[in-house]
């Protein structure tokens, strides 16, 4: 079964000679499954979400949408969007606002040329249909611009589902919204998207939305896409320095290799002593790492078989659900989360403090910052 | 904030209260009787006027016979309605052309990848500083049925067609052509202004690129059309120039022309002048009212301050199509009159045989120059214009600063109805604001008729709105709390204008009097009926030359006019730009 997006060593350049938005990116989508861009502003995420809707005119490389090429500058191969079957969803919501809900939802059937022909009552029906799908029935003959930010989201969902196109495209659709309404709507549009059985490109800076929408997701950094895989192995087994630390990772230890085989590796922290930690680098002996692990992960008060040492609490932050604890072993600052109500250690004396190897990951030290 | 200056105020008021607690009335009073005495009082001796049938010059003041009956007289007779049909055909056939083009124009300058765009943007505003006589009088040199320069061309081409610009086709083209930049600058704006992801969503639905301006990008820009084209209508309806070119040849009167031809006529038809004055005036009156209204209502196109990245549309080679769209339309709107009316200023005689006669350099010399400068009338008519446009811009200028103070930055009871005074010449056409003080001074011995004061009266009420308005926004972008530190540091309130409010709106005043400048020295409509053989202007003395049937001489004038008016813009865009930059360095 062909996918139903291909991308192959996508590159898009803004103006000539300078630094490319979209940078080789390659990827496909099987049918029915929800792809999610993640990454800071600027990283291309969302040029490359526009070089698919055909907004954008790629530099090179290659996009098909549904089996077909519909971009191939090497070729001169160049699909205008309205040509390409898909649906998009836009940051700014872009109804329009001089027409009734109904008159935005019914828009693509009635102006589409392709598998046009939608007789009146097709129209309604369809319509109808969707606007129940994303619960906005009682809304049809209201004017947009009278519904509030969520329900105009809902709208320009409907607008883009209402023909079921191939791919549908989302750029950033919960991005204006409040942090509430946000958090609701983004189950409510995984829910939709999976019953109707969609395939989804979504794009977005928010971890959180990425990890509950997307069956994949692809982290992206200056254009490149750095790592595509299922969200708990985006958080469990990042590829690099960069995805574990834009995934949470905010902790480092400074460290050389003592030795590799396989995906363990054993690092001298100097002062602290050795580490065990999982690496996805063919990293050798002598080489200069970084040991990235999540604040959740580490265990203070545990002494565990591996991996543990002491440390002093230099701080102590209380946040009612949680307790942040800065604490510094053998001259390295971390940072520690213990979760529930109770903050139980207090900043006297030396704590154990367990660091599970499989919660350490160890990446070279390529001198780059990460953040 | 205003926790603090609340408590500030009191303090600072006490030291100073007794004059100013009768101060701001006072004030008040003054600003309310100047407005009543510029547009009050001229509008109601126009009214007078129109609803009696004494003459002022003749039976003095004193036999006022109030009655309707001369009113409906008018409103019924036959000319007043050729003449409001004629004005309605012109201005309306005029406005759909302007709509066209600037609609044509902005999305080419907007959302196209057209080359050379900003200097296309730049100079299909140049219409707009033409004086819409020596525009007629260019497109009359041109579009002549004998003697027109396009008429010579084709026959030489050897084109069997000839056009006629002395009528009504030839009166809606220049005007659809001269006031397109009204309809473009407010669709321009607009457009900018839209969402480009509201036509992608179009696009990415399915909808062709053709669909998706009609379906959607100008439905949201409507407003903007519509506004835009009101305007247009407004200022078509109220010139004279153009139609006075163009039309008089083939006997078409508008309203204007036709308020002006009553008061040529022996003896002068005051009376009916100014009842068609009025009918002229409440047509502005409900068109501007329409305008305004459309332009308050909440526009669909600009979402609340967002910037959003520009959409130029990747054209291809249809790019270069589109240049040579907007080339030929600046070729048609400046390159072609200015030519015409260089050949008609230095050719001895206009009459053409032949294509060939036009190179034959003997027939080219300035005779029609030294004719004009021969004639004492026109180094006079030049002063005169000079120092009724200094006069308005001093006087006009600094009467805006304080209305435009008082109404923005002060509560005082009455600045709404000194706005509403200040802002209502925007309803009354030039013509009429002529008519209107001709009924106010004209009877009054020892009055201002007959000096160059009551041309720069008159100047500074019609241009009052638009100086106020410039003016306002200048008021607005200095922000409020800079006054109140002052007070706070214990300044009066004229120490704090002094020093703080005058040196910070610099750039703005600076601009607005030379806006004013430039507007009064190419004003027609309302010198016609206010100047006499010692106070005459510019602009008068071209319509003379050309009422005179001297083609050369006209030209010459207008090449003469449109000099002057180049230099003065350069002089004064250099000197605002100076007075702006300057004022940077002290902010």
């Amino acid at each position: 079964m062909s996918s139903a997006l291909l991308i192959e060593d996508l590159a898009k350049r803004f103006t000539a000679g300078a630094k490319p938005a979209v940078d080789g990116v390659s990827f496909d989508v099987p049918p029915g499954e929800i792809v999610v861009l993640l990454g800071p502003s600027g990283c291309g995420k969302t040029t490359t979400l526009r070089c698919v809707a055909g907004l954008e005119h790629p530099t090179s490389g290659r996009i098909s949408i549904g089996g077909r090429v519909v971009s191939e500058p090497e070729r001169g191969v160049l699909v205008p969007p309205r040509e390409r079957d898909i649906g998009m969803v836009f940051q700014s919501y872009a109804v329009w606002p001089h027409m009734t809900v109904r008159q935005n939802v019914a828009y693509p059937l009635k102006h589409r040329r392709a598998g046009g022909g939608n007789s009146k009552t097709d129209i309604i029906a369809k319509v109808n249909d969707t606007l129940e799908l994303v619960g906005l029935h009682d809304y049809a003959e209201r004017p947009v611009v009278s519904l509030s930010g969520g329900q105009m989201q809902r709208v320009a969902l409907a607008r883009s589902l209402v023909y079921r196109p191939q791919l549908i495209l989302l750029d950033e659709p919960l991005s204006n919204l409040d942090a509430k309404l946000r958090v609701r709507l983004r189950d409510e549009l995984r829910r939709i998207l999976k019953q109707t059985g969609m395939t989804g490109l979504y794009v977005t800076h928010d971890q959180s939305e990425a990890v509950v929408l997307g069956d994949r997701i692809g982290v992206m950094r200056d254009g490149k896409l750095l790592q595509m895989a299922p969200p708990d192995e985006i958080y469990n087994r990042p590829a690099d320095a960069f995805v574990a630390n834009f995934t949470g990772a905010s902790n480092v230890l400074r460290g050389r290799v003592l030795g590799r085989t396989g995906d363990k590796a054993t690092i001298d922290l100097g002062a602290v002593g050795k580490i065990d930690a999982w690496t996805p680098q063919n990293l050798a002996a002598g080489e200069n790492v970084r040991v990235a692990l999540r604040a959740e992960n580490a265990r203070l008060g545990e002494s565990g078989a591996t991996n543990a040492f002491t440390c002093k609490v230099i701080e102590r932050r209380y946040q009612g659900m949680q307790t942040v604890y800065d604490v510094d072993m053998g001259g390295q600052r971390l940072e520690v989360l213990e979760l529930g109500t109770a903050a139980r250690h207090t900043s006297d004396g030396e704590i154990a403090l367990t660091l599970p190897a499989d919660a350490c990951w160890a990446y070279r030290d390529d001198g780059v910052a990460v953040e | 904030m205003t926790a603090t200056s609340a408590a500030a105020l009191p303090q600072t008021g006490q030291i100073t209260a007794a004059p100013r607690r009768l101060g701001a009335p006072l004030w008040v009073a003054f600003l309310l009787i100047v407005l009543a005495f510029l547009v009050i009082y001229p509008l109601l001796m126009l009214l007078f006027g129109a609803l009696s049938d004494s003459n002022p010059v003749i039976d003095g003041f004193g036999k006022f016979r109030p009655s309707l009956d001369h009113f409906v007289k008018v409103l019924f007779n036959e000319n007043v309605h050729l003449a409001f049909f004629n004005a309605l055909v012109a201005c309306g056939g005029g406005t759909v052309l302007a709509v066209t083009i600037g609609l044509a124009f902005s999305w080419i300058v907007v959302r196209t990848n057209t080359p050379f765009k900003g200097f296309i943007a730049g100079a299909s505003m140049i219409p707009l500083f033409v004086p819409p006589l020596v525009a007629g009088v260019a497109w009359g040199i041109l579009g002549s049925p004998k003697t027109g320069l396009l008429n010579t061309v084709f026959k030489w081409i050897g084109i069997d067609w000839r056009v006629d610009f002395y009528s009504m086709a030839g009166l809606i083209i220049v005007f659809g052509i001269y006031y397109a930049p009204y309809v473009y600058m407010f669709t321009a704006s607009a457009l900018r202004n839209m969402d480009p992801s509201l036509e992608e969503a179009s696009e990415v639905s399915g909808a062709s690129a053709f669909t998706t301006i009609f379906t959607i990008t100008f439905p949201l820009i409507a407003p903007a059309i519509l506004a835009g084209s009101l305007l247009s209508f407004v200022v078509m309806l109220g010139i004279y120039g153009v139609p006075a070119a163009l039309g008089a040849p083939a006997n078409i009167n508008v309203l204007t022309t036709y308020i002006f031809r009553l008061t040529a006529w022996s003896p002068p038809l005051y009376n009916t002048a100014a009842a068609v004055a009025i009918l002229l005036m409440i047509v502005t009156a409900i068109l501007v009212w329409a305008q305004q209204r459309i332009l308050a209502g909440k526009s669909f196109a600009t979402v609340a301050g967002k910037a959003f990245r520009p959409r130029a549309l990747d054209l291809g080679p249809w790019r270069w199509f589109t240049f040579g769209l907007a080339s030929l339309y600046l070729a048609i709107v400046v390159i072609l009159p200015t030519l015409a009316l260089v050949i008609a200023a230095f050719r001895k005689f206009l009459f053409i045989k032949d294509f060939d006669a036009l190179f034959d350099m003997r027939q080219y010399s300035w005779v029609h120059f030294n004719a004009v400068f021969d004639n004492p009338l026109t180094m006079k008519s030049i002063w005169n214009t000079l120092e009724v446009g200094a006069i308005t811009a001093i006087c006009g200028g600094a009467l805006a600063f304080a209305i435009g103070y008082t109404v923005n930055r002060t509560r005082v009871s009455g600045r709404t109805s000194i706005d509403l005074l200040a802002t209502l010449p925007v309803a009354i056409p030039g013509l009429v604001v002529g008519v209107a003080y001709l009924w106010a001074w004209i009877g009054l011995p020892g009055g201002l008729y007959g000096t160059i004061w009551i041309l720069a009266l008159a100047f500074v009420a019609r241009f009052m709105p638009d100086t106020v308005k410039a003016l306002s926004t200048s008021f607005l972008q200095i922000h409020k709390e800079l006054e109140e530190a002052a007070w706070i540091c214990g300044r009066g309130l004229l120490g704090t204008i002094r020093t703080i409010v005058l040196p910070l709106a610099r750039p703005g005043v600076v601009a607005s009097m030379t806006l004013l400048f430039v507007l009064a020295i190419r004003e027609l409509g309302s010198s016609l009926f206010l100047y006499t053989s010692d106070t005459t202007v510019m602009a008068v003395l071209l319509l003379d030359y050309y009422e005179g049937g001297n083609t050369g001489k006209t030209a010459a004038f207008s090449l003469v006019q449109t000099v002057i008016l180049a230099v003065l813009l350069g002089l004064t865009n250099w000197l605002s730009r100076g007075a702006a930059q300057s004022s940077a360095r002290v902010g």
